[in-house]
């Protein structure tokens, strides 16, 4: 194998038609023929739906079709189905889709849409988690029991969607201790949206009687399931092909705008195309949640971890969503790092009437780590003990048990902490101008969303390699420059003989999605088994024409050779067109699934992952200046040192923690949604939702760190999401440091910041938290204590 | 009929007056490098150089660029060949997903012909209308800085 395609710099094949505007997006799409679609969306945020009346929009010009909750009688989620296309009955949510309508042009669509009569009768909204979870409080799903769940072993009730917990140890023995002592701590996080400047949109069209969905998707699989699911179709009659994505970031993972346009296409027998605006993006993205955490731990003198218990609310909003899944990942982010005695964990996805939330890079995993972080800081300072030797005593180490009870492999974090000291070099100085300074250090731990992949590799006539796959480009590389690599590398190629194929369902096999880190690790992964097929077919028929054994051949160059024998070698494209006189074109097929890690029996219930099949580390540290007199948050430098793996092209990775980092500024500083007592998002556009700017950033100083185990092609492990992990944390942490205040919550904008300062800033109290985890679990805690007292 | 130079050719379209200048090039002309992220002037990704100043397509109505020369990003790349900022750019690999680089290529490319050897401060302030939610901005101000060094290739292929 040529290992000179790994590691190296490679630049991106898309790069030039990106940089010169020919890259066609979804967005940038059209058919023959083409209607365009408008969605009806409520204009309240809890309701009764007593009419809708749809015959004065058909009656409208241009208007093809139009569609409501009769068309679609499926519903779809995560853990639960609980999610319709359209309300039916009741409105959840301010901007539910009511109807959608086709017309000849997008003015006629939103004319009509408007036309469409609707009726309610106002239901008490409960917009935040702490009405929602009020004794008594209105269930937003009354028949919640009759959901089809999709995923076991969650607990739900009421207004709680997915309820998921750990229990190890003695918990009460340990916090009881007269040796510890107890720190608590109350974080609160707002939302933030993904932004890409490519709206979600889809394109449908009718062909042989199967619905084609062109779309900006991060999961073609999950489109193809959803639609089917929706429109109550055979899912062999949905096919899901995918451009260039125009950014993801995690939104792109739920199936969303595709199942209108669908619909509509059958309704209206033409191609039809949904592009949603940018005030639809900002008032119904699938955002990261919003959060409350509370979180106490008991440690010694000398800094041991003895207990720690944890109560995390996630507004899930109306529907269940991704949110079911995501309380898996609260035990190994803010259970995560550190070494820890007894554990009590219980994490909630709680619905609301506000718009559903999602995914979003590191998901929970963001504020978890803020929550963390901060919580280890505070802990340094009641025992007085400096912050890097606090996490150099207790940070996971190989052998070392995880929350659920998982052994982690190797010594990582560690060596990562010393890596970090070295690239900090000098401190930065600290002009008496006025300004406060602080610096910071934070850990975190986030995994590799492995899940089974699927990839087929063509070896062309002329000695090319074509790869098969779903996976698609969102911008992080992952499909134009590592994949290629892995092919390239074990087929002895240059990169630029293996051609990538677009996704396609009727194409390529099934695939978990491109999201949580997996396509170069779980798509490599099959790509590399694919060319192991492919490399024993080629061997086989180049065995012959060399006289040497197939097992005493090796590929370079694009030639097979004898190894050792430097003149015995002959092109790839002469084997092949030899094959085909023989036993036919050469191709191979791979699989991979998640190894299966283990977790202790007992230890956690509703988890859909109880153990960490790939866990991924960063370590970050953060130097700021506050103003006070503005409370304006200067990040002065940035550093990073990131679990890679190996970097399959490290130019690329650090292009990504760049790129991350600036993102988890801007959700550290100045990204903030508001919810208004109506239910609405009050940001509806990027006027007054502030994004990072140029002006804003500082170049982050990266290394990556190799060598960590991992169970991906040649020890990689995923890049592109880990970046933003620890940004919150490490940001929170220096302002703290800064101003000598707790900071609790995020964003820290400038009023923030100043009300900190002045002593102004309110509290987090979460007081509708009860202080024991036991007083918020819906299960029975005894039991849940039994399980684990009982384990195998 | 409206009537102005686009790319460098005269052309005319038949659009209502207050129609904005990117939906007629992307929908009416097929020009679909020119994007449209948010519609209300903020992102920058519909960027185009209006009598060699950068203006948001998005709010123009093409009225307004009667008799008037605009620029998109098809015009800066003819035959496919890539300008020395555009080669700059690729060989940074300061490129993710690309919705904003049309934009950002319109920026930049009317300050280095106002400003051939741009300061940092001056690449920063010359994206300040350019949102990127993909790469950080970092490699696009070092890909302007390393070019008007020369540290690049003088000329794409």
């Amino acid at each position: 194998m040529s290992s000179s395609v790994i590691g190296r710099d490679l630049p991106r094949r898309d790069a030039g038609d990106k940089l010169t505007g020919r890259t066609r997006f979804t967005i940038d799409r059209q058919a023959p023929g083409m209607l365009h679609a408008a969605l009806r969306r409520s204009d309240v945020a809890a309701a009764t739906l007593l009419r809708v009346d749809v015959a004065p929009a058909l009656a409208m010009p241009g208007v093809r079709a139009v569609a409501t909750a009769a068309d679609a009688p499926g519903r779809y989620g995560v853990g639960v189905a609980d999610h319709p296309l359209f309300a039916a009955d009741v409105i959840r949510y301010h901007g539910e889709p009511i109807a959608a309508v086709a017309a000849d042009t997008i003015e006629q669509a939103e004319a009509a849409a408007a036309a469409i009569v609707v009726e309610t009768e106002p239901l008490e909204a409960h917009v935040t988690m702490a009405d929602a979870l009020a004794p008594g409080a209105r269930e937003l799903h009354p028949g919640w029991e009759r959901y089809e769940e999709l995923e076991p072993g969650g607990t739900r009730a009421g207004n709680v969607a997915w309820e998921a917990t750990v229990v190890r140890g003695d918990l009460d023995s340990a916090m009881t201790r007269d040796d510890v002592v107890i720190v608590e701590g109350a974080y609160a996080v707002g939302r933030q949206n993904q932004a890409s400047l490519e709206p979600r949109v889809a394109i449908a069209t009718v062909e042989d009687g199967r619905v084609v969905v062109e779309t900006s998707t991060q999961h073609p699989w999950a489109v193809r399931s959803g639609v089917a699911r929706l429109l109550d179709i055979s899912e062999s009659l949905v096919r899901v092909v995918v451009p260039a994505v125009g950014g993801g970031f995690g939104q792109k993972f739920e199936p969303s705008v595709e199942p209108f346009v669908a619909l509509l296409a059958r309704k209206s027998g033409s191609p039809v195309k949904i592009a949603l605006s940018r005030e639809e993006e900002m008032r119904t993205a699938l955002g990261r949640e919003n959060a409350e955490i509370f979180i106490r731990s008991a440690v010694t003198s000398s800094g041991e971890i003895l207990a720690r218990e944890a109560v995390v609310l996630m507004d899930c909003g109306a529907y269940g969503g991704e949110q079911t899944f995501l309380t898996t990942m609260t035990a190994h982010t803010l259970m995560g790092n550190y070494r820890l005695g007894a554990v009590r964990l219980v994490s909630r996805a709680v619905y609301t009437n506000t718009p559903p939330t999602g995914a979003f890079r590191c998901c929970n995993g963001v504020y978890c780590t803020f929550a963390l972080e901060r919580h280890t800081d505070e802990i340094c300072a009641a025992i007085d003990m400096d912050r890097w030797e606090f996490r150099r005593r207790n940070l996971i180490g190989d052998g070392d048990l995880g929350a659920t009870g998982q052994r982690f492999e190797g010594d990582v974090l560690v060596p990562m902490l010393d890596r970090m000291v070295q690239l900090r070099g000098e401190s930065p100085p600290r002009p008496d101008d006025g300004r406060l300074y602080g610096t910071s250090v934070a850990v975190g731990t986030w995994f590799v969303f492995v899940g089974p992949s699927s990839a087929t590799v063509n070896l062309n006539p002329d000695g090319s390699a074509t790869l098969i796959t779903a996976g698609v480009e969102l911008g992080s590389g992952s499909l134009v420059q590592s994949l290629p690599q892995i092919v390239a590398d074990q087929l002895g190629l240059d990169p630029a003989d293996v051609i990538v194929r677009a996704a396609d369902t009727d194409a390529a096999g099934f695939d978990s999605g491109v999201g949580g880190g997996r396509t170069t690790v779980s798509l490599g992964a099959a790509g590399t088994a694919a060319c192991a097929e492919v490399r024993r077919k080629l061997f086989d028929a180049a065995a012959d024409l060399l006289e040497a054994a197939p097992h005493d051949l090796e590929l370079a160059d694009g030639m097979v050779g004898v190894v050792g024998t430097p003149g015995r070698r002959m092109p790839i494209s002469e084997v092949v067109a030899h094959a085909h006189g023989t036993s036919g074109p050469i191709s191979g097929s791979g699989a991979f699934a998640a190894p299966g890690a283990e977790a202790m029996p007992g230890c956690a219930a509703g988890h859909m992952l109880e153990a960490l099949d790939l866990p991924v580390f960063a370590v970050h540290e953060c130097d700021v200046a506050v103003d006070p007199a503005t409370g304006h948050v200067e990040v002065l430098a940035y550093r990073v040192v990131q679990d890679v793996g190996r970097a399959i092209n490290p130019r690329a990775v650090e292009g990504q923690i760049q790129g991350g980092v600036v993102q988890g500024l801007g959700y550290a500083l100045h990204e903030e949604i508001t919810i208004g007592g109506d239910g609405r998002i009050r940001q509806a556009g990027f006027e007054t939702y502030r994004l990072p700017l140029a002006g804003d950033v500082v170049p982050v100083d990266a290394e990556l760190y190799e060598g960590a185990p991992s169970c991906g092609p040649l020890g990689a492990k995923g890049a592109g999401e880990v970046p933003i992990l620890a940004v919150g944390a490490a940001v929170a942490c220096a302002v703290a440091d800064a101003v000598k205040r707790p900071v609790s919550r995020l964003p820290l904008t400038p009023p923030h910041v100043l009300a900190l300062i002045l002593g102004r800033d309110d509290e987090v109290t979460h007081d509708h938290i009860p202080r024991s985890w036991r007083a918020n679990v819906l299960s029975d805690p005894d039991a849940l204590e039994a399980a684990f007292a009982s384990r195998g | 009929m409206i009537e102005f130079r686009l790319n460098d050719r005269q052309t005319h379209v038949d659009a209502a007056p207050m129609a904005s200048l990117a939906s007629v090039l992307r929908e009416q002309l097929a020009l679909t490098g020119t994007k449209v992220a948010c519609g209300e002037g903020f992102c920058g990704s519909c960027t185009i150089l209006l009598d060699d100043q950068p203006a948001p397509a998005c709010l123009l109505p093409v009225a307004h660029v009667a008799g008037r020369a605009v620029r998109t990003v098809e015009g800066l790349a003819p035959n496919a060949r890539l300008s020395p900022l555009q080669q700059a750019l690729a060989d940074v690999d300061a490129v993710q997903c690309g919705m904003c680089f049309p934009g950002i290529v319109m920026s930049l490319t009317a300050l280095l012909e106002r400003t051939p050897r741009p300061t940092r401060p001056q690449v920063r302030d010359a994206l300040v209308g350019n949102i990127c939610r993909c790469t950080g901005y970092e490699r696009v101000v070092s890909a302007v800085l390393q070019l008007a060094d020369g540290g690049l290739r003088e000329t794409g292929e």
